[in-house]
């Protein structure tokens, strides 16, 4: 018979690492047309981390995403980066393009301020123009002031700033320090149904609530979501490299090795948690990482309360759960006095 | 007319109205019928205010349309095809290689072997992985030696004909067998526990003391591998200059281009690394890997030499997720509030280093999970074992250690009577809370997840 159950887990996770120092460097070019072109050393692997960082130089430029082009993952070209690793790509990275971006609107604002008869102080950037606070009837197109920047100033405007999110070496003795800039917080909660004959588990929706500072692109972080769940299904349910007495691997394939596919993907929710990081690129944190951490506990948890029995080695494979169930009916029958 | 508006004036003449996005693409002919995607209007990526808007990748519609360039699209004129043999033995000495056969083989152009490597040793924090294993055999995806051929089938035929004749050594494949002092030792002579954390906060004793229950648990996790859809891949180009190109799914390219200086023992000038769009990497691309070895080979051939990971590949000789052995002992009062938490981890590190200090790191910080408890010890060891090396995997023992922590919560809360959700928010982080190493936390919003996680699900109380 299926038993439902239901399981809640939640996490913290560090955005960065601990080893060393963790810095990123970018360059920002606004080019006469008022667009943007923007030099990073970090790599997309897949993740949409470069829509999300030609949103923040778009942000600090007062530009649209579209009007930003990011160039990255050349060692001849693009400035130093530590890498599209340990969630630190929005955050760290963001934060070095966020300077860039600003050292070349200081070169923009520079120029415009005689066009528009201000002090650079009165300026903001806003509507790919750059106009005069409280009062943007009084602007200039930012073409205009980078082709002006370029053409007659003769000072292109081009920012290039470096970024390391700033920690304390831990003490070896006992570990305090600040090993990390920030955290971000996440809960899951899973619902299951065991079926108590065969120790299947069929894991039917999982209601995420993620934080991530501010959400820089809401969409992208969804998918993150979605992305970290089905890797958090694997670890719970099904993945696992099994290794003979002599330690060769025996399942070095997709047939052996099961991983989840869309079918076996509960209904997700996602729920980004409003939050404002100080340190971050415009309150941004990170978001890549955490979403595969709470997923397997809460589904552990959540077969706990359908079946009664405790899993405590990952996975929780169909054989295990049913061995787990039947020794709970073992124990429970030996209590009844004869 | 002032200076300004000549300029102005001058690109006017010159601009006429710019051509729209759509107008800029590539005429595509697949699909012929308009694919029928919903415009959103106003389009997303069109707004000031860019940052908050559900703006659409760029690249999403090129993999949409199947028009990424991935590694194994990209061809150059000469290029050769690269396979590595791999040892097939989890510890070994190697006596003799033997590349004959396979060098007289048509079609095969150069063959590498680890003697061949000016530095064969790399790593992100101990240089302990060789490129190509010289003269041992740690783990049986260690690659041996590789071959260029005109094409990959004839490397794959001339990797059967190398013969290496293997003097097989002890292997210690369980991680706590490997911390014993007589385990045959994976990095002889030294230990096989290869880096350790601790953390210590409070006074440990006087929490348990205080506690009205003691809660001990042991749990353990698999070693999962991250199988990105695009496997490890890259081309060198060693070209006249004595100047290298590679181009690779590598998340870490500055990184990579001093790793693969010191291995080849080349300038940095001379080596450019281009990271392609990566089919996913979750950790796994973090560090080199046969990168030096395609190096030498372009440099032995006068020719670009691609490489591509087989799936089996992937799993045997990249690395994974740790496996780690967890024991919780926490302390509560009767009213489920955390008192003291003692941890100890011990992770199956693999063969190698990789980014096992860093997992052990994180591993450790993160165990007593994002609870206020003020007496903490969290000890964590790394191991070698002769198994796939571990290392970088999205989250970074962060999934493993919260598996415990919270399998441990909700054993807690059952024995309590408490509901899962009220023993969390009775325990969890408050903004300005210190963490387990003492860092006083900001933006914590951990009991706004929790509420808004249940708000969602519809998580109710039972009596």
């Amino acid at each position: 018979m299926k038993r439902r159950g239901r399981g809640i887990a939640c996490m913290w996770y560090p955005i960065g690492f601990t080893v060393d120092a963790n810095p990123s460097a970018a360059t920002v070019k606004v080019n006469e047309d008022g667009t943007a072109t923007v030099l990073t050393g970090t790599v997309e692997t897949g993740q949409g981390s470069l829509t999300v960082l030609g949103q923040i130089a778009a942000e600090a430029l007062g530009i649209a995403t579209d009007d930003v082009h990011v160039v990255s993952a050349d060692t001849d070209t693009t400035p130093m980066d530590t890498g599209a690793i340990a969630s630190r790509t929005t955050y760290v990275t963001g934060n070095a393009i966020w300077l860039a971006a600003e050292a070349a609107k200081a070169i923009l604002f520079e120029t415009a301020a005689p066009m528009l008869g201000v002090k650079v102080s009165q300026l903001e950037a806003k509507d790919r123009k750059i106009q005069v606070k409280n009062f943007p009837q009084r602007n200039v197109s930012i073409g205009d002031v980078a082709r002006r920047s370029q053409v007659v100033i003769g000072q292109p405007a081009i920012g290039s700033a470096s970024w390391n999110p700033p920690t304390v070496a831990m003490d070896p003795e006992t570990g305090q320090g600040k090993p990390f800039a920030t955290y971000v917080y996440a809960t899951q909660i899973a619902e299951v149904d065991v079926d108590d004959e065969t120790g299947e588990v069929e894991i039917l929706r999982i209601a995420a609530a993620h934080d991530c500072g501010t959400a820089i692109n809401p969409m992208l972080v969804e998918g993150q979501v979605e992305g970290g769940i089905s890797m958090g299904v694997g670890m719970a349910l099904q993945e696992e490299m099994l290794f003979d007495a002599n330690g060769r691997h025996v399942n070095p394939n997709l047939t052996n090795y099961i991983m989840p596919t869309s079918l076996d993907m509960p209904e997700i929710t996602v729920d980004i948690v409003q939050g404002f990081d100080p340190t971050g690129p415009f309150g941004a944190k990170g978001v890549g990482e955490p979403t595969a951490v709470p997923t397997s506990a809460a589904v552990l948890n959540a077969i706990h309360d359908a079946v009664g029995v405790r899993v405590t080695s990952l996975p929780a494979t169909s054989e295990k759960v049913l061995t787990a169930i039947k020794a709970k009916r073992a124990a429970e029958q030996k209590q009844i006095p004869a | 007319m002032n200076e300004h508006s000549r300029v102005l004036e001058r690109d006017k003449l010159n601009i006429a109205e710019p051509p729209s996005d759509v107008d800029l693409r590539l005429p595509v002919q697949v699909p012929r019928e308009p694919y029928p995607i919903e415009t959103l209007t106003p389009d997303a990526r069109q707004q000031t205010r860019a940052v908050g808007q559900r703006a659409t990748r760029p690249d999403g519609r090129l993999h949409g349309l199947g028009q990424t360039k991935y590694i194994d699209d990209l061809s150059f004129p000469g290029m050769l095809y690269a396979r590595i043999k791999r040892a097939g033995i989890a510890s070994a000495r190697i006596k003799r290689i033997d590349t004959s056969a396979a060098e007289a083989m048509p079609g095969v152009m150069a063959v590498l072997t680890g003697k061949e490597i000016p530095t064969n040793s790399f790593g992100p924090t101990f240089q302990d992985q060789p490129v190509l294993a010289d003269p041992i055999v740690r783990h049986a995806g260690d690659g041996v030696a590789a071959v260029a051929a005109l094409t990959e089938q004839i490397a794959n035929e001339a990797l059967d004909k190398i013969v290496v004749e293997y003097e097989p050594l002890p292997a210690v494949l369980d991680p706590v067998a490997a911390m014993r002092e007589d385990a045959p030792k994976v990095h002889a002579p030294d230990s096989n526990i290869y880096a350790t954390k601790v953390i210590r906060k409070g006074d440990i004793e006087k929490g348990f003391a205080e506690s009205d229950h003691i809660f001990e648990g042991r749990y353990s996790t698999q070693m999962i591998e991250h199988v990105s859809l695009e496997p490890h891949a890259a081309i060198a180009d060693w070209d006249a200059n004595g100047r290298l190109t590679i181009w690779a799914t590598i998340g870490r390219i500055t990184l990579a281009r001093s790793d693969i200086a010191r291995t080849l023992k080349l300038p940095m000038s001379r080596i450019r690394i281009v990271g392609t769009i990566v089919g996913g990497n979750f950790g796994g691309k973090n560090e080199i890997s046969q990168e030096p070895a395609l190096a030498l080979l372009s440099k032995k051939t006068g020719r670009p030499v691609k490489g591509v990971f087989t799936r089996g590949e992937e799993f045997t000789a990249t690395t994974t997720r740790h496996p780690i052995i967890m024991d919780y002992k926490t302390g509560v009062t009767k009213k489920g509030r955390i008192l003291a938490r003692q941890i100890r981890l011990v992770l199956d590190g693999g063969a190698y280093c990789s980014w096992s200090a860093t997992t052990l790191g994180k591993a450790c910080i993160l165990s007593p999970g994002p609870y206020k408890i003020d007496n903490v010890v969290a000890e964590a060891f790394v191991v070698y074992t002769n198994k796939t090396m571990t290392g970088a995997m999205r989250g970074f023992g962060a999934p493993q250690v919260c598996f415990a922590y919270e399998s441990q919560m909700d054993d807690i809360a059952k024995a309590l009577k408490l509901d899962p959700l009220e023993i969390r928010m009775l325990n969890a982080f408050d903004e300005g809370s210190s963490s387990p190493t003492g860092q006083v936390l900001h933006s914590v919003v951990v009991k706004e997840s929790l509420r808004k996680a249940a708000e969602r699900f519809g998580w109710e109380p039972r009596s």
